[in-house]
């Protein structure tokens, strides 16, 4: 590629100077805390209002958001697009499962030790990866994520640990069992993944307000210049990977656990690592709330074009998808979200106008 | 291991390694000059083998013959795609920060609606096309070698030399590479930059066309049938090196002959794996690939 | 500011309602008519890669109920009609899930049937039997869904087990008839979870049987050549193949054994999913399939020279619906909806538990469940349809003839065993 002359010195000048500036994107007045709360409450009230086929519903909606806010934490941060991330949900769901089956470790240690095991790939991959850029950044993601898929599909057993293949793992039943994260409603499923959300967005508030936040935006931003400023782009780029990995690897966990079955076509495929990308994309990466609006939206679409026109029409939603990611990349880059934001800030300004 | 056995997983290694870097020819030149990897590359291939198809169960139109219609409408379909979906990111772009990434999201939309339109036109069932020309194998000893695979295989050799030829000796040849090296200064020097990005685009759809026409002959073909041939380009072309043409055969050969071998010792799954684990030992260690400059 | 917040507020939760009413919709636009009607959920794959076999089971599923329909609906509940609804599962299990739960909450099926994938299978019956809802499995073999002690969960073909065993059987059968048949045998198949699940169960029966394995292969879905592999099998120089694919792969597979002239004595030996599609008929050359055994969960040629209106009828509704001819898919969801009649006009009534056990009585020996290929249809205490069996059947002179059971085979089907060398056919 061409490098522009001034181009470096452009980017270096676009870097915010000292302290992260408060950003506008992220940041929460008290009204919107107030929102906050109020969206929060609303949450939480749901199962008592909600039958068991809406909240199911609502269980499918967050576990995506959650998984896309994950993806979001590092590919959102760092403009890379990893299209793999689905490995770290099947190394949580798998080892959450064979934990429990094979140790009788209970699924509550079961889910964070999956993701730390999920961090620990990520590290290894991520490592010799993230030299690269752009489009063999995300070609490699689905290189390594297929190579796990094609593996787990075809081992019986590695070291005694039964992998089971293609046929995938079944969690056994366990009945109505708090120690067993097993219920026989699905309200508990949902507080569940309602507490795992609202931590993955605090953990991304969070991010946009530190160091490492920082940090990646300027990489982001342009690496060159960041990197002549003496921050490492590997080193916090795979920090921000190995949490974004860790929350990947607790969805898988609960993934296992609601659905209580996991296999690698669909855990470990390259569709649902695509699901994550494109909401959160869509939504609007980089973002704190972007990917929970484009899980939001994507997510009942699906469900929508399936129940009323019952495959009448096969691939439908699949054709609209394609069509809402095209018309986002050309004419809202930033994401859905970035339209909204704009509405409510008039709406934020015209109020506040005393 | 038998050399015999071995000898033949050569060539017919090197046949389908010829055939997937003919495939992946336009793949190459695509990001070549643009810079814009094309997930939807495998689709465009899919839609040429149902053209094949169609062409010969409603008109009766050999696929051989077909190739003078698959190779036009390939060559615009990709001409519209790039004047109507892509061109309008790179007149962004060329305001704004770069961002190669926007390309590959786009032309994966256009994979998503393009596939599932198939799909949905098509329906779910395999079909195949066969060729009335009965072509006997060529006996090589004991065992057969499949002469619609030996024509694709000349074919991908043929189309590498003549595009090389052809980007070298012409106009608008000269044009598309003095694009490739520096977008600004060839716009500056007079060429007409959203031209030459559209047919660089028809071109690289218009080969798939060819190889369409010519693989309905073998390959059973579904809606999803792109999809194992564009990821298998993706390897090739970082095999060869982005943007090379001749690293594109190469490309191409390498893995065919590194899957025929690897599978005379292992099953086809762990091939498989191996194949993916070759492309990313490349990526780190040679991103470059084998043909293409440091 | 106050007036901002609200204004948020109120956006957010106009937002929140909308997606309720979304999720709503499904079950608004047909709860009002339900009244005469009994609805009967259906999961399948209606798209992605098993798409096609999904259309089949919709195809015979929504034939069976217009034949039921017309004929007067439930005599017993009054004439009441069956009314389908059909949930597309894309072959992934969270989706199939999501699918049972919303037939039974929202659409308040009676009883579903499905879902032909066994990864999808799996978890959604476990949704059912946990909803006290009545469930007749179709088309999935896993073992092990007819092998929990479920109440609610009935399956009305092969276990995986069953079609490993008849395929052997067959091979021994035709070992005692005519004293020759093969020592060695291949298995090649999908790598995903039918082929290898299938692969396992020939390995342990082909061991206990003594025929020696010479090589065990399997291959990813969706390949574009299998040289490497027919020069591994031309290596192993196996008596019989054994081979598992979906329809795009075995039709590769059988074109390249016939452009190869790869000679196997005794046969290639498919256990259906691509010969048991029609649509692989219709675009493989005749002789590219010649002496095939095709073990399959339909008997293909039962209904040669027995033209019962019924089976005229939905023969021919089949094939203008997709363009080939009938499939076993398609038979058994058109045998399902019979079965389901059958305990509906016992249970009368619709209500799940009734229904449950009326399904759980369940003796046909004959009737239009029968199209299947069955003799009978009863559940054991596991749900499972202890008469379920297959048929193997040999592809002579273009057509698939039945060669085992021995019971079944036409008087003039000769079985060709060996099978006639490449050189040596017409």
């Amino acid at each position: 590629m061409t490098a522009h002359p001034n181009r470096l010195h452009e980017s270096a000048a676009r870097l915010p100077a000292g302290r992260p500036r408060r950003a506008a994107a992220g940041g929460v007045s008290p009204a919107g805390l107030l929102a906050l709360a109020l969206i929060g409450l609303a949450a939480l009230a749901l199962p008592l209002v909600a039958d068991s086929y809406l909240l199911h519903s609502c269980i499918v909606v967050l576990f995506f958001a959650y998984m896309a806010t994950a993806w979001n934490f590092v590919c959102g941060y760092v403009g890379q697009l990893s299209i793999g991330h689905a490995m770290f949900a099947g190394v949580g769901g798998y080892a959450t499962v064979l934990l429990f089956t094979g140790l009788g470790l209970s699924p509550w240690l079961g889910l964070p030790v999956g993701g730390l095991l999920a961090a620990a790939l990520s590290v290894v991959v991520g490592y010799p990866t993230f030299r690269l850029r752009g489009p063999y950044f995300a070609l490699t993601t689905i290189a390594f994520a297929e190579m796990i898929r094609i593996w787990v599909e075809n081992t019986e057993s590695v070291l005694g640990i039964p992998v089971n293949g293609a046929a995938g793992l079944t969690v056994p039943l366990a009945g109505e069992s708090l120690a067993a994260l097993q219920f026989n409603g699905k309200a508990p499923y949902y507080y569940l993944i309602v507490a795992l959300l609202a931590g993955a967005l605090a953990a991304t508030w969070a991010l946009e307000r530190s160091k490492l936040g920082f940090y990646l935006k300027a990489i982001r931003g342009d690496r060159d210049a960041a990197e002549s400023l003496g921050i490492s782009p590997a080193r916090y780029q795979l920090v921000a990977l190995a949490i974004s990995a860790f929350m990947t690897g607790i969805g898988g966990g609960f993934y296992a656990q609601f659905f209580r079955y996991v296999n690698a076509e669909r855990l470990i495929g390259v569709d649902l690592s695509i699901d994550m990308a494109l909401m959160s994309i869509i939504g609007g990466q980089g973002t704190v709330f972007g990917p929970l609006l484009g899980a939001v939206l994507l997510a009942p679409l699906a469900e929508i074009t399936r129940g009323t026109l019952g495959g009448s029409f096969l691939g439908l939603h699949l054709v609209v998808y394609g069509i809402i990611l095209m018309l986002a990349v050309l004419y809202l880059p930033k994401g859905l979200i970035a339209p909204l934001r704009a509405v409510l800030a008039r709406l934020a300004r015209r109020g506040g106008a005393r | 291991m038998d050399p015999l056995i071995l000898s033949f997983a050569l060539v017919n290694g090197l046949l389908i390694g010829g055939v997937y870097g003919g495939v992946a020819l336009g793949l190459s030149l695509i990001f070549g000059v643009m810079r814009v990897v094309n997930f939807a590359h495998g689709s465009l291939l899919m839609l040429a083998l149902y053209a094949a198809f169609w062409l010969q169960a409603l008109a009766g139109i050999d696929p051989y013959a077909s190739v003078v219609v698959t190779v036009p409408l390939l060559f615009a379909v990709g001409f519209l795609i790039q004047s109507v979906v892509i061109a309008p990111l790179i007149r962004r772009e060329s305001a704004l920060v770069v961002e190669p990434l926007s390309a590959l999201l786009l032309t994966a939309g256009v994979y998503l609606v393009i596939d599932n339109l198939a799909l949905m036109a098509f329906g779910p069932d395999v079909r195949s096309a066969s060729s009335g020309l009965a072509l006997a194998p060529l006996m090589l000893g004991p065992i057969p070698v499949n002469m619609q695979r030996l024509i694709a295989f000349l074919a991908a050799i043929l189309a590498a030399v003549s595009l090389s030829l052809w980007l070298r000796s012409t106009r608008m040849g000269r044009a598309i590479r003095a694009t490739a090296q520096n977008r600004d200064a060839a716009a500056l020097s007079g060429i007409d930059v959203p031209l030459v990005y559209a047919v660089t685009f028809g071109i690289g759809a218009a080969l798939l066309g060819l190889f369409g026409s010519l693989l309905a002959t073998f390959i059973p073909i579904t809606p999803q049938v792109g999809l194992s041939f564009g990821i298998r380009s993706f390897i090739v072309v970082v095999l060869g090196g982005i943007g090379s043409i001749p690293g594109s055969i190469v490309g191409g050969l390498v893995i065919g002959v590194f899957e025929a071998l690897a599978s005379q010792f292992v099953p086809a799954t762990s091939a498989a794996i191996l194949s993916l684990g070759l492309f990313v030992l490349i990526l780190l260690v040679r991103p470059s690939g084998l043909m293409g400059r440091a | 500011m106050t007036t901002t917040l609200s204004r948020r507020a109120v956006l957010v939760r106009g937002a929140l309602a909308l997606s309720a009413t979304a999720f709503a919709t499904g079950g608004f636009a047909t709860g009002a008519l339900a009244q005469a009607e009994i609805p009967v959920g259906w999961v399948l794959p209606l798209s992605g890669g098993s798409a096609a076999i999904g259309q089949q089971a919709r195809t015979g599923v929504q034939i069976a109920v217009d034949q039921i329909n017309a004929a007067g609906g439930i005599k017993a509940m009054g004439g009441a009609k069956l009314k389908l609804v059909f949930a597309d599962s894309q072959s992934k299990p969270d989706i199939g899930s999501s699918e049972t739960e919303r037939l039974i909450q929202r659409e308040n099926v009676a009883v579903i049937g499905g879902a032909f994938n066994s990864a999808v299978t799996f978890p959604a019956t476990e949704l059912a039997e946990r909803y006290k809802t009545p469930w007749i499995v179709m088309g999935a073999v896993k073992d092990e869904i007819t092998e929990r002690n479920f109440k609610y969960v009935f399956r009305i073909n092969n276990k995986a087990t069953y079609d490993a065993r008849e395929q052997l059987d067959a091979i021994d059968m035709l070992k005692t008839e005519t004293g020759q048949g093969p020592k060695t045998l291949a298995i090649f198949y999908e790598g995903s979870d039918w082929g290898r699940s299938h692969a396992a169960n020939v390995r342990k029966l082909a061991k206990e049987r003594g025929y020696t394995l010479v090589l065990d292969e399997a291959a990813p879905p969706n390949q574009v050549d299998f040289s490497a592999q027919l020069l591994k099998i031309r290596a192993a120089r196996p008596d019989a193949l054994i081979a598992a694919f979906y329809t795009p792969d075995h039709l590769l597979l059988s074109r390249q054994l016939f452009e190869q002239q790869l000679n196997l004595p005794f046969g290639l030996h498919s256990v259906g999913g691509g010969t048991e599609d029609p649509s692989f008929y219709k675009a493989v050359s005749p002789k590219a399939v010649a002496y095939y055994f095709v073990q399959e969960d339909r008997q293909v040629d039962a209904l040669q020279g027995e033209p019962l209106p019924e089976f005229v009828d939905v023969e021919k509704r089949f094939r203008d619906t997709l363009g080939y001819g009938m499939s076993a898919y398609g038979a058994q969801g058109f045998s399902v909806m019979y079965v389901i009649r059958d305990a509906l006009e016992r249970a009368r009534s619709a209500d799940r538990q009734a229904l449950r056990d009326a399904i759980a009585a369940t003796d046909l020996t004959s009737g239009p469940a029968m199209y299947v290929g069955y003799q009978r249809i009863k559940f054991d205490e596991q749900g499972q349809n202890t008469f379920a069996h297959g048929a193997i059947s040999q592809n002579l002179n273009g057509q698939r003839r039945t060669v085992w059971p021995a019971a079944s085979r036409a008087p003039d089907t000769k079985p060709a065993w060996p099978v006639p060398a490449f050189g040596a056919r017409s």
